[in-house]
Parts: structure tokens; sequence; C-alpha cells
């Protein structure tokens, strides 16, 4: 099975190093959509459906904090999975991230098999 | 946490940083002192929380394309541009800088600053610690100012 997948990072190269680690690691992606922080990603998903989000934390404009908030909020989007994955790896950033409603949690630095083992969990049943 | 400590988990983060998402290594031990004669790239990201300071890193342009090469899976060195070589460095600061304080013992949530380019032929900045790591093509320099740290 194949997945729409939208990276969250202000970082063109991080989202140019993800999509390649994610294609690297065997997971099967239809698309790759891109936003540069949360509001551009929430005003992508007002049009577009994806299977999951991988999002960082610190980005100027709307941050990966108010953007699971947000997403939270929302009764159609907050069925989104949302996989953090950051530099911030501090356990009270992850409780709270994880508290919020993030399905997972990827800290940078990260190897391939970490990516696709957190997304295999995250997706369950739909990657098989 | 005692100076050494410090210096010990900045090499051990980068070290980690370098092999996991730049696919390369550190040759020999790390120094205190390094050439500064090459043209470079230079990054820094400020932290607050508690610790707060800034972590500065510069690398010779010949292994920063190298490293952004690698990074970006990029067809040739010669094939990217300033902007993106850039671009890479400053998330190899940004890494360095999450990875370290994700290590630190604190019941703060930490604030990372967007990382910046420092622009070239800037002067060292005054740190208490700096360590200087061989990637092979020139040393990645590095340097951690922490304020409101007691020792």
């Amino acid at each position: 099975m194949a997945f729409r997948i939208l990276i969250v990072d202000d970082s063109p190269v991080m989202r140019a190093f993800i999509r390649r680690i994610m294609v690297l690691s065997g997971i099967e992606a239809t698309e790759f959509l891109e936003a540069s922080d949360g509001q551009e990603a929430l005003d992508m998903l007002q049009h577009q459906w994806v299977d999951v989000v991988l999002t960082d934390i610190n980005m100027p404009g709307m941050d990966g904090e108010q953007f699971v908030r947000r997403l939270e909020a929302d009764d159609l989007l907050k069925s989104v999975p949302v996989v953090v994955v950051s530099t911030d790896a501090t356990e009270g950033r992850m409780h709270q991230m994880l508290s919020l409603g993030a399905r997972g949690y990827v800290k940078k630095p990260f190897l391939p098999e970490t990516l696709r083992e957190e997304l295999e969990r995250v997706l369950g049943g739909a990657y098989a | 946490m005692p100076d050494n400590q410090w210096e010990q988990m900045l090499v051990t983060v980068a070290e980690e940083v370098l092999e996991t998402m730049f696919f390369t290594g550190i040759y020999g031990p790390a120094q205190d002192a390094g050439p500064e004669d090459l043209p470079r790239f230079a990054a820094g990201v400020s932290f607050e929380g508690a610790p707060c300071g800034r972590l500065t890193l510069s690398i010779p342009e010949t292994a920063a394309r190298t490293l952004a090469a690698d990074f970006l899976a990029a067809e040739g060195e010669g094939g990217l541009t300033d902007a993106q070589v850039g671009a890479v460095v400053c998330e190899l600061a940004n890494m360095i800088c999450g990875a370290l304080l994700s290590r630190v013992e604190s019941g703060e949530h930490f604030r990372l600053s967007s990382p910046e380019l420092v622009p070239a032929g800037a002067a060292p900045p005054a740190c208490q610690h700096h360590r200087f790591l061989d990637l092979g093509e020139g040393a990645l320099s590095l340097w951690l100012r922490l304020e409101n740290h007691a020792a």
C-alpha cells in the first residue's frame, strides 16, 4: 500500500532529506506534499487528504506544537496521524507532543529504519 | 556540569549527527585548536532554557560541499548552489545543538532559534567550549557559549 505523506519543516533541505530517507527505507508513497510551517500545512489539509503528517517543532510562523493543537481541535483533521520529527528529544517535550495528540516521535539524528519503524507503527494495519 | 563534560558531549553528538545523517565520520580525536585559514561556511543557533546560549560551527567550503552532497544525494559537488550548501550547514548546526540539549537534564523545554549563516570571515565567537573535529577535508569547528550556567 502506498501513502500520501505531508512533510512540515521550515528547512527545504531537511524536507528533501526526509523524502530521500523514506524512499531509501522502502516506504511507498504515492505523493509527498510539503509545507514550511503549520499554517501552510493546515491550509493544504483543507483541500487535500493525506495518510500521515511528519512535522518539525521549531518553525517560524506556526510551530509544530500549535499545529498539532489546531489539528486536534478540528473534528475532521484530528484523525490524520502526526509523527513529530525533531531535534528536541527531551522527555518533557516528547511527552508534551504525544499528550497533545501526536501519534509518534522521531528524534534527529535518526536512522532510516527508525523512521520506517515509527511510520509502520503509526500506520498500523494500513502498512501491510 | 563540568566543562570537560560539555566538551565531550559536544564531540559525541557531533559524531552521532555526522554518522547518522551525513554518512561520514571523524578522523582522530577532537582537538583544542585547528587551522582557520580556509574559506568556510559558518552557522549559529541560539537557544533559550536552562542553560541558554549559542552554538556556532564553521566548516571549510570543500568539506561543506561534500557534506551537503551526501546529505542531499546530489550528483557531483558542483551541482549545489551556495544557498543549498549554506542551508545544509545550518541544518547541521541545528541538529548538533538540538541533540546536545536533549542530553541535558533540565526541567525546562529548550527553545531553539532558527539556524542562521554567519558571515564568512567573522571572528570566532568568544566561548567557554570549543572543539575541532577532523573531517578529512578540513576541521569542523564547534563553539558553545553558555549563559546562566553553573559549572
